[in-house]
């Protein structure tokens, strides 16, 4: 270009949304926050096998709101990351590409996810 | 690095107001994207109350309406007009589309258009895809063949080897797709973005091409293949009704099963 001065049209600024657009952008920061979750899980067993007083200890954090908050979301977090990466092992397998499939599927893993932290939950509370 | 706002002098600022003068009573608010070389200015929106009375249906009978009555210097590229050149890709209403075969009456409210999303605009509406027509470049658009080279006779394809072109030959290279694609915003200068990725597959699918292996070993690369995430924007913004996520699939496939 013979103008180096000329402007970056706006991209991201601009663009609207669509479900599988913001299930991909979704899946990569669960993505972290799952490896940044699995991190915390390793210490919590390594912890667990310190003996008693640092297993109480666990015992509060999880016993408190954010402790509960923490363990909720990250049985959302897990279950959608699962879900979402079926999806992506379909499309790896040649399956699943047209427009309106991708969207099915997409909204699918949306509320899928949320129904199997539920279940999650519920399984872990000895509901069900 | 990936930089998600606008550099300084790509911010947009509130341009002119053009009001209407023909009185009708059905107007629609165009919010148009400008910016003028010859200036030092910053790019700015200019709005423009379109009289929808005596306007054509598609959002190209706009801006030719708005450049024909009311500002003779808006500037944009087009052609044919009847979604065959793909001269006239912008982004309307937040969707990369063709101006020509985009109805305005699908649109509620004001409307809006911009340049194709991340790209260097030369004026107004018009962006630059150099960067685009070299990785095009790169992928060897022709049949490779050594038969060809003996002979002078016709190289037969079998119907079903032709039917494997369909939904990948009538791609008309508008750029849609790869400048709908976020990889291809932040990575445009590797990854060779949906368009591209979706005419190498046409020649790696086609039964009479002889140079399937190394075109294949040619694309085969982290960046140039594998910056694809399957967002999907290419395929949701593909005026033509293409599918480049699964072109970009099928390479990936190829490439995994041998």
């Amino acid at each position: 270009m013979e103008n180096k001065n000329n402007p970056l049209s706006p991209h991201l600024q601009i663009y609207s949304w669509n479900v599988s657009s913001l299930l991909s952008i979704t899946h990569r920061i669960v993505g972290v926050i799952n490896i940044i979750a699995i991190i915390f899980i390793c210490l919590w067993l390594i912890l667990l096998s310190l003996g008693e007083p640092s297993h109480e200890f666990i015992q509060m954090f999880l016993k408190s709101f954010y402790g509960k908050f923490f363990t909720i979301a990250l049985s959302w977090s897990f279950s959608f990351h699962i879900l979402n990466e079926i999806r992506h092992l379909a499309w790896d397998m040649g399956y699943g590409f047209d427009l309106k499939t991708s969207q099915i599927t997409g909204i699918i893993t949306i509320f899928g996810s949320f129904i199997l932290a539920i279940l999650i939950y519920l399984f872990a509370r000895n509901v069900i | 690095m990936v930089q998600f706002s606008l550099p300084q002098n790509s911010k947009i600022l509130k341009g002119k107001y053009y009001k209407d003068k023909s009185g009708s009573n059905n107007l629609k608010k165009v919010n148009v994207y400008r910016w003028d070389p010859s200036t030092n200015e910053n790019p700015r929106i200019d709005t423009f109350e379109v009289n929808m009375n005596e306007c054509g249906p598609k959002v190209l009978d706009i801006l030719f309406k708005i450049k024909n009555e009311i500002d003779s210097s808006l500037t944009f590229r087009r052609s044919c007009a009847h979604g065959v050149c793909g001269s006239c890709a912008m982004n309307v209403d937040g969707v990369n589309t063709l101006s020509c075969t985009k109805s305005h009456s699908d649109i509620r409210g004001d409307l809006n258009i911009y340049p194709l999303p991340h790209l260097k605009v030369v004026k107004d509406l018009v962006g630059d895809l150099a960067t685009l027509y070299k990785q095009y470049e790169s992928v060897e658009p022709w049949l490779k063949t050594k038969v060809g080279q003996k002979t002078n006779k016709e190289i037969k394809q079998s119907q079903e080897d032709r039917a494997k072109l369909d939904g990948y030959y009538e791609c008309i290279l508008c750029a849609c797709c790869s400048t709908a694609c976020p990889s291809y915003w932040w990575n445009g200068d590797k990854y060779l973005g949906p368009a591209v990725l979706l005419q190498a597959y046409r020649w790696i699918n086609d039964s009479r091409d002889e140079d399937k292996k190394e075109r294949l070993k040619k694309v085969a690369d982290e960046l140039k293949l594998y910056r694809c995430h399957t967002i999907m924007n290419c395929t949701n913004s593909c005026p033509k009704g293409l599918n480049p996520a699964k072109a970009i699939g099928s390479i990936k496939k190829m490439l995994a099963t041998g």
